[in-house]
């Protein structure tokens, strides 16, 4: 009878212990907002359906987010966004892999706001480069919340933008992902 | 004791494969959650006409469409000789057939549209999503919508005898079943019928004409396509009684051939078909026999979508 009570502590031991570390969520937003007035929502899309992880014990994170998961204000720029522009059929895809810098694992224990940030590689298009951004961790009540604005330059991503829209476009497109992790 | 220990490390061993996570990023892959949950198939075709008829789709939720089309006169008569040239090919012939529309989109699964269809006639149609072609939570590998259209008759000399103003109407219903095979490949098979509320005396004469027809669209480039239409008048096209007392044969026949560019903001469709007329009710009933190929006629479909109202779905 002790051995198997033994047993069944160091299982679920274990189990806890390794589990503890990796949080996921399926529900991460992603917001851009590519206008040069950034009071005109005309060109901008929302997609509720990134799926992250992070592993606690390394700072890893991924982060993933299907792109015809975005949907925009206007039908027709939603279909111009998968068919011409990101050509979503051939690369459902847009995807972050990376490590969290100045991140400690004691910060999801204690209710408060972080500032870090986080190194990795960025996937989209079919293309991959070389991301870096600062990252605001804000824990409350049992909920961790990354937050990142980062810029992304349509052109470094082999994504052409007709030059009719041009104008009306930023350079780089600001992005903002919100991230919430459920810890219990 | 060494059996615990034993176990405990099988234990141990076991827990931490199943939670060993080399590559985060593969792992997120290979889950469903790497799917978007409701992958709806986009642009089963550009425009919301193949060539002549109606095609599944639909203009965009809040968007209003406008649209034109436009039959011109035949390409080349056999009679005319070198004059053809300066005719050009019917579009300097001084004829054409003109349909102008506007459409709105206030619900998804609803179209409402409003057009002049040529020959004095004005037309009411709505047009209604019935499945969307689609992959996910929900899987459904053809999209099907209906679309219905009234015509009215405005000139003043109607067909009617005492001219009373339901002789005028006639009605056009289409189911329209599409799949997208793949990223360039589509296909649509479109059962229609044509009902007239007044139509002359004669044994062959009908109020009702049905037709089955059949669409595609092959993508070419990135935003060029080739089209075609092929339907077939299934009744009332031969030896039919009309109004003046004249027996008439109509083509049951109807071939088109297109060209679809998309511009961005406009689609532009070039077409060459066997119908010069403008509206649909019309090309399914009473389409003339063309005795050659030079009484085809070209022509074009022009779009613009406006967006009216926003689904705000962003922040």
């Amino acid at each position: 009878m002790k051995k198997i009570f033994l047993i069944i502590i160091l299982f679920s031991a274990a189990f806890t212990g390794l589990q503890a570390q990796t949080y996921k969520t399926r529900d991460g937003n992603i917001y851009f907002n590519p206008n040069k007035n950034q009071g005109n929502k005309e060109y901008s899309a929302l997609s509720k359906e990134g799926t992250a992880v992070l592993k606690v014990e390394t700072s890893e994170v991924a982060l993933l987010v299907p792109m015809k998961s975005f949907h925009f204000n206007n039908a027709l720029l939603e279909e111009h966004f998968n068919e011409n522009y990101l050509h979503t059929n051939k690369y459902p895809n847009g995807t972050y892999k990376g490590k969290l810098i100045g991140f400690d694992k004691s910060m999801l224990t204690k209710d408060g706001e972080y500032k870090i940030s986080s190194e990795g590689k960025m996937e989209l298009h079919g293309i991959t480069k070389d991301f870096k951004s600062p990252v605001l961790l804000t824990v409350k009540g049992g909920v961790a919340t990354f937050k990142c604005d980062f810029p992304v330059k349509a052109a470094d991503y082999n994504i052409e933008i007709p030059d009719l829209v041009k104008p009306k476009l930023m350079e780089s497109t600001p992005l903002n992902a919100t991230i919430s992790f459920k810890m219990n | 004791m060494k059996r615990i220990v034993l176990l405990s490390l099988a234990g141990l061993f076991f827990a931490g494969s199943v939670f060993a996570q080399d590559d985060l990023l593969a792992d997120l892959k290979s889950e469903d959650s790497a799917k978007v949950k409701e992958n709806i198939t986009i642009a089963t075709f550009k425009s919301t006409r193949i060539i002549n008829m109606h095609s599944v789709e639909m203009t965009g939720e809040g968007n209003l469409q406008f649209m034109i089309i436009h039959h011109f006169g035949a390409i080349w008569d056999n009679n005319e000789g070198a004059t053809n040239f300066g005719r050009l090919f019917g579009l300097n012939a001084g004829f054409a057939n003109t349909y102008m529309s506007f459409d709105y989109t206030p619900i998804r699964w609803m179209n409402l549209g409003v057009a002049f269809a040529g020959n004095s006639t004005l037309e009411g149609t709505a047009k209604f999503k019935i499945l969307r072609q689609q992959s996910g939570v929900h899987n459904y590998p053809i999209s099907v919508a209906w679309v219905s259209t009234a015509n009215f008759y405005t000139a003043k000399s109607s067909e009617s005898p005492n001219d009373l103003y339901w002789n005028r109407f006639s009605y056009l219903h289409q189911l329209l079943i599409a799949r997208k095979f793949s990223n360039a490949f589509s296909l649509q098979l479109t059962p229609s019928m044509v009902h007239r509320n007044i139509v002359a005396y004669g044994i062959e004469n009908a109020h009702n004409v049905y037709s089955i027809g059949i669409g595609g669209r092959m993508k070419l480039k990135e935003k060029t396509a080739l089209t075609f239409e092929y339907t077939r008048q299934l009744n009332m096209y031969e030896d039919i009684i009309d109004k003046t007392g004249e027996v008439v044969s109509y083509s049951p026949n109807l071939f088109s051939i297109g060209y679809d560019w998309d511009t961005g903001g406009h689609i532009f469709q070039f077409f060459l078909t066997n119908s010069a007329y403008a509206s649909n009710l019309a090309q399914l009933s009473v389409n003339p026999v063309k005795d050659n190929f030079g009484q085809w006629s070209l022509g074009f479909n022009l779009n613009r979508s406006y967006s009216v109202k926003h689904k705000v779905k962003t922040q």
